[in-house]
């Protein structure tokens, strides 16, 4: 029940999170624009973390028969789906900071996460707490400039990741609670929410246009 | 007084301003001039020329020769451009983020 439970909160969370990042990745065909390429970035790193974990649950139920899901595969589609989180926080702090910076427009700026330690899925966690956090309040700050609802349901999105990035970390201090569901169904949910303004791009009249590029 | 400060605007945005003017406020139907377009996009002689060089050269303008100056026309695929611009703008402007 357990892995049922896991394989389909992780599959909805890839299948989610692919939608927006192929909507990214038209926009970005369409447009040549950086920002559109760095949430391109954010949202198949975040659709390929839970496709990972969702792989990991898979090959445990069908194959391997453990008991258990791997460890190093959870910490592996967190940290990816933190260099996701990490690409929406530095598209933010990009507009707010460096509005001219030609460097940090044109190009991304891979994070770099060298520490070796067994709590890695710790520290991945908070990280990806502190860039949801801080993504969320800054859309939140967009939307009292240009009052569009999109923004806002980005907004409500993102914190919902941000509390289930929270509430997954704080599931370590109490393992057999129901904590760590809770923060999957959340984000989730935070997921759903980043769509709902996404659904609204009508791309029937949309095509790709090579000479563009 | 408080003096709202003014707002930084993107390549893409001051693309998409040149593009917007060349197909919804034109002078003529021979398209618009390049003064009247550094008046309508706020921006240099130097930066606009660079700008609609590239236009011009990804087919998204045409330039249209007149007897006292070049004029130019936004084309088919400018159209297309400017349509997805707008769309992705929107989808941009939902997560706090300009295009």
């Amino acid at each position: 029940m357990e892995f049922l439970l896991e394989n389909i909160l992780n599959l909805i969370g890839f299948l989610v999170g692919l939608s927006i990042g192929i909507m990214s990745f038209i926009g970005f065909r369409n447009t040549g624009s950086p920002t559109l390429f760095r949430l391109t970035i954010a949202f198949f790193s975040i659709s390929l973390g839970f496709f990972v974990i969702w792989v990991g649950y898979m090959a445990e139920d069908l194959i391997i028969k453990s008991g258990s899901i791997a460890k190093w595969v959870q910490t592996l589609g967190i940290a990816i789906q933190t260099v996701g989180y990490f690409f929406i926080a530095f598209s933010h702090s990009i507009k707010s900071f460096f509005p001219k910076s030609r460097y940090f427009r044109s190009i991304g700026v891979f994070p770099l996460f060298l520490i070796s330690s067994v709590q890695i899925e710790h520290i991945f966690r908070a990280v990806s707490f502190i860039l949801l956090a801080y993504a969320a309040i800054e859309t939140m700050l967009s939307y009292f400039e240009n009052r569009k609802k999109g923004t806002i349901s980005v907004s409500v999105g993102l914190s919902l990741l941000a509390l289930g990035e929270f509430l997954g970390w704080y599931s370590f201090l109490f393992p057999e609670s129901i904590l760590y569901y809770v923060s999957m169904i959340i984000k989730i949910v935070g997921l759903i929410a980043l769509f709902i303004p996404v659904s609204k791009v009508p791309l029937t009249k949309i095509k790709f246009d090579e000479g563009l590029e | 007084m408080y003096k709202k400060m003014a707002e930084y605007r993107t390549h893409m945005k001051i693309i998409g301003d040149i593009l917007s003017t060349t197909q919804d406020d034109l002078q003529d139907e021979n398209g618009a001039s390049v003064t009247y377009l550094i008046r309508k996009a706020n921006i240099s002689h130097s930066r606009i020329s660079r700008i609609l060089k590239t236009l011009v050269s990804q087919g998204l303008l045409e330039q249209v020769k007149s007897q006292r100056s070049n004029k130019y026309r936004i084309s088919q695929s400018g159209r297309e451009f400017l349509q997805a611009y707008y769309k992705f703008t929107n989808f941009a402007d939902s997560f706090g983020l300009s295009i």
